[in-house]
């Protein structure tokens, strides 16, 4: 499927189940990376489905900049949990691609949305724009921290401080867990998303501590979520990650295809034009491409 | 519209390769050394993890839509378990992914994995672009019947 969303065939798919998605709570796990997140999602995945929930995973991934491949190594991770409870998983790479990146999870969770999972989990190494993006399509975002690497700063450099719900400081079976548990908590002071208070939880995939607690603040905040306004900015989240790729796929397929752009594309390289007149260029050449169309859409 | 030639930013996704060694068999090091030269190359690898069954293999493999499955088996039970992976996918009319081997196989037993599907079947020793070549080349295959079938 993640082949190609980017055509037509894919769109139109997804805008026919459309109408049979917005059912399933969409749950974002971010933070660095070897804090314990795939190890953290094997173990609450059975706790959900306790509650007789159907869960999915999708775990993302991060491409080698050099050669764009990828060791997809989400899964194994949680893989004993996901055999043991027949649990869907999904793994996405990164691909150094941006909006295509968020684009791809949208149309995954839609389609898992769709075929009727209750709790979608999705886990993104929290590192960059394209990571953000990808947690504006979670409802509950929960940061993972864990003890002693200064996560703390590094969260809130990142900008994941402003898009969690719920904080967990993941090994607490480990030296400093109060401590870290408590940076975090004094950072937090003053925070709230709206009029959720953002907990913090410490979590051990090992001793087991912590785990029916943050699930529990997960569901907590999925019945705190459906206020007008949240519900609002979600699928205003939505339709500009759809925009944004549609734009993106507009702009690289004339890049591909159309001789007014490979003629401006051109002259850009040979230094003939500068790039700002360039890009204004290609975007009148597109916008006229897209009237010209527009009779006839459907 | 119709779609243009060169789509590689959106349409080749890598190719996606499945590392397994399914049955009873400690060697690891290889699948690692595998794995990276994969990713190298530029496709996303997922690992099976410890000691799938084969039923875990296809599972996981139909799940994540791999093109490839790679098998590799060093305790001679290839005739076996990459039997069992190949008629689970027969059962279950999986015709879009493909399935190679290697491992300690001796060439007698090369014709009868060939002929149930499973291709390649390499040694220890053999250079990593030649697996490479061959993993994209039923890669490819694969990758045409997913777009003919959807
Ligand atoms: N001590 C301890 N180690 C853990 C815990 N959770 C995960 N780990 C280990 O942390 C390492 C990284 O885990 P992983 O789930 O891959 O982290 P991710 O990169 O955040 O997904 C692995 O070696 C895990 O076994 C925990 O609660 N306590
Ligand atoms: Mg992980």
């Amino acid at each position: 499927m993640e082949n190609d969303l980017y055509s037509d065939r894919a769109l139109d798919l997804l805008k026919g189940i459309y109408p049979s998605t917005g059912h399933a709570h969409v749950v974002g796990i971010t933070g660095p990376p070897g804090v314990g997140k795939s190890t953290l999602i094997g173990s609450i995945v059975p706790l959900l489905m306790e509650e007789g929930k159907k869960v999915a995973v999708i775990a993302i991934d991060a491409s080698s900049p050099f050669s764009k491949g990828s060791i997809l190594g989400n899964r194994i991770r949680m893989q004993e949990s996901l055999t043991k409870h027949s649990v869907y998983m999904r793994s996405l790479s990164t691909r150094g691609l941006n909006g295509g990146l968020s684009f791809s999870a949208l149309g995954t969770v839609k389609i898992l949305d769709a075929a009727g999972y209750d709790t979608i989990i999705l886990e993104t190494v929290g590192a960059g724009q394209s990571d953000l993006d990808i947690m504006r399509l979670a409802g509950t975002v929960t940061v993972i921290l864990a003890p002693g690497l200064g996560d703390e700063i590094q969260a809130i450099k990142a900008g994941l401080m402003e898009i969690a719900h719920i904080f967990a400081v993941n090994k607490s079976d480990r030296d400093g867990a109060f401590q870290a548990i408590k940076d975090v908590q004094d950072i937090l002071m003053t925070s709230m998303q709206g009029d959720w208070k953002i907990p913090v939880v410490g979590t051990s995939t090992v001793t087991g501590e912590g785990l029916r607690e943050l699930v529990a603040q997960m569901e907590r905040h999925a019945s705190f979520v459906p206020s007008v306004k949240d519900r609002g900015s979600v699928l205003k989240n939505e339709l500009s990650l759809i925009v944004e790729s549609e734009l993106m796929k507009m702009f690289y397929r004339s890049m591909e295809n159309d001789r007014g752009v490979t003629d401006i594309v051109g002259e850009v390289s040979d230094g003939s034009m500068d790039p700002f007149t360039g890009s204004r260029r290609i975007i009148s050449a597109i916008s006229e491409k897209i009237n010209s169309s527009a009779t006839t859409l459907p | 519209m119709a779609d243009g030639k060169n789509q590689s930013l959106f349409k080749d996704k890598p190719v996606k390769v499945l590392l397994a060694k399914p049955g009873i068999d400690g060697h690891d090091r290889g699948m690692f050394v595998l794995a990276r030269a994969f990713r190298d190359a530029g496709m996303d690898v997922l690992y099976a993890g410890l000691l799938p069954t084969p039923e875990e293999v296809v599972d996981t493999a139909v799940n994540e839509d791999v093109d490839v499955i790679a098998l590799s088996l060093l305790n001679g039970a290839h005739m076996v378990v990459f039997k069992k992976v190949a008629d689970l996918m027969k059962k279950r009319g999986i015709t879009d992914i493909a399935v190679v081997g290697g491992g300690t196989i001796p060439d007698s037993d090369k014709p009868k994995l060939e002929k149930i599907g499973v291709s390649g079947n390499y040694g220890p020793g053999t250079r990593l672009s030649i697996i490479i070549d061959h993993v994209r080349e039923r890669a490819a295959e694969a990758r045409k019947k997913k777009m003919g079938s959807e």
